[in-house]
């Protein structure tokens, strides 16, 4: 059964229908927004069955769009926050990936700006590696990024798309080895992005971004994971009760190969790897459980099948 | 951008010389400069790299005086003053706090000011409360910092009554050389430096 990411928009009114709906089909709530009257549901739900949940859904004015970009976490990389230099473009990219359903962390680098100057440490290094996706955005000097761009990389093993003021042609030109996608035009502008063209410039991001997870999405099908990172947030979702009661927007954050918790390592972590998915199947047994180098939270990190021979 | 006399932006890289350019005017503008900004020549080489920005300045002149932040009007013990401009009024109750007193001095609303049971002075309307001239130049090289690229922490800054210059690298550069450049740059824009 494949699962593709879906965004649901519509009214309060008979909104848990649509949930019960979702769950029997066998998708799953990946995430869920109330404000006043409008509620929007970022789920996964069975590729077959999109059109009859279109066709649920329609009598209750509610709107179902495909968005490839939910239930992945994406870091949106920038070589520095600083005051001077607001707004950075790198805030607009990353409100609009949270617009299209992609749960964005920005990384402002401690010292990641300059072209000689500019340096990755360790602890920058790993919160990029615990993400599905880095996004570089870097700024207007073909030169510049030409020479930063090999040091700011160096150790992140998740797919990186690189985005600058020089067209796509010369980011391709200048990045040795090749990035998994680019975005030509961007780089730093001081403006908030108003206007149509700005919108254009977004647009190309989500759409580079979308292209680089199918991608990834692709390459996992070829093994796939022992349990869909949805599912287990439901699973930790029922059983572990206080997960109710953290205040982050997603307590639980699913990715494309897993989940981040927002408990504390050290008193959950026992409890987590114990919970069971399926008679005799614990998480412990279908993934890896390990702390996080963002603040104390849980990683959890989904075998594939080759290494479990378990498909739950 | 049409306020200056001269403009201009260089850089070996096309594309980066127009993204400075849009920059540049953006950050004029919302630093309300461009008004005040007569010539500016701005030159890059990221292979240095520095950033120079060089430049003169019209007059700044005139005062910010009561009447031009809003209008008085006497209501028996009270003074109404209505704001109309509200940039410099923090400044504006900062001075009347001292005139007046703060027991005196009232702001029920954001564009509302009281000032009640004092007499107000003669020429209150004419008391000057910012007098630009003598912040402008801070202003344009605080632009300048906006402007130049993220991590040129090596800088060098000037002003004099109409001049300024601003240059900015992450090397340390020696003098000479960013004098030369300093200088030859203000040559471009048909100067000589004071």
């Amino acid at each position: 059964m494949i699962l593709v990411p879906i965004t649901f928009t519509g009214g309060v009114y008979r909104h848990d229908e649509v949930i019960d709906y979702i769950e029997d089909l066998g998708g799953y709530i990946i995430q869920k927004h109330e404000m006043a009257q409008e509620m929007v549901l970022q789920a996964v739900i069975p590729k077959e069955d999109i059109d009859r949940f279109t066709a649920f859904t329609k009598p209750l004015a509610g709107e179902v769009t495909e968005s490839p970009l939910v239930g992945s976490e994406i870091a949106v990389v920038i070589p520095s926050l600083e005051i001077h230099h607001l707004p950075h473009s790198a805030c607009d990219i990353a409100e609009y990936l949270r617009t299209v359903g992609a749960k964005t962390n920005m990384v402002g680098l401690a010292r990641g700006f300059g072209k000689r100057i500019s340096q990755l440490n360790d602890e920058e290094r790993d919160v990029i590696n615990e993400h599905d996706l880095a996004i570089y955005v870097l700024g207007n000097f073909e030169t510049c990024i030409e020479e930063k761009f090999n040091g700011l990389r160096r150790g992140v093993n998740v797919p990186i798309i690189l985005t600058g003021a020089p067209p796509l042609e010369a980011l391709k030109r200048i990045t040795d080895p090749p990035a998994a996608g680019y975005v030509g035009n961007l780089g730093r502008f001081m403006h908030r992005t108003r206007t149509e063209a700005d919108i254009s410039r977004l647009d190309a991001v989500v759409e580079e971004t979308a292209r680089v997870l199918n991608e990834i999405r692709d390459e996992i099908a070829h093994d796939p994971l022992s349990v869909s990172p949805a599912r287990l947030k439901e699973v930790i979702e029922n059983g572990v009760p206080e997960i109710q009661e953290v205040y982050s927007p997603t307590p639980l954050t699913v990715q494309l190969t897993g989940l981040r918790i927002k408990l504390p390592f050290d008193r959950y972590h026992d409890t987590i790897r114990s919970l069971p998915v399926e008679e005799d199947v614990t998480i412990g047994d279908t993934a890896w459980i390990s702390p996080s180098r963002m603040r104390d939270y849980i990683l959890v990190q989904i075998k594939p099948f080759s290494e479990t021979h378990i498909v739950v | 951008m049409t306020l200056l006399d001269a403009f201009e932006v260089e850089c070996f890289e096309e594309i980066g010389r127009d993204f400075y350019k849009q920059i540049t005017e953006t950050v004029l503008s919302d630093h309300n400069l461009t008004a005040v900004v007569s010539k500016l020549r701005i030159f890059i080489d990221p292979r240095i790299p520095i950033f120079v920005a060089v430049g003169t300045i019209r007059d700044a002149g005139a005062a910010v005086r009561i009447s031009d932040i809003g209008s008085i009007q006497v209501q028996g013990d009270n003074t109404i003053i209505s704001i109309r401009d509200e940039t410099y009024l923090a400044q504006f109750l900062t001075r009347l706090y001292t005139i007046f007193g703060h027991d005196h001095v009232d702001q029920p609303d954001r564009f509302t000011v009281i000032i009640s049971e004092v007499p107000i002075p003669e020429n209150f309307e004419n008391i000057e409360i910012v007098n630009r001239a003598d912040t402008v130049l801070h202003d344009l090289i605080y632009a300048m910092t906006v402007i130049a690229p993220e991590g040129f922490k090596v800088r060098r800054e000037y002003y004099g009554k109409r001049q300024f210059f601003y240059a900015a690298s992450e090397n340390t550069l020696p003098e000479h050389v960013v004098e030369e450049m300093v200088s030859a740059q203000f040559a471009e824009i048909g100067e000589e430096i004071v």
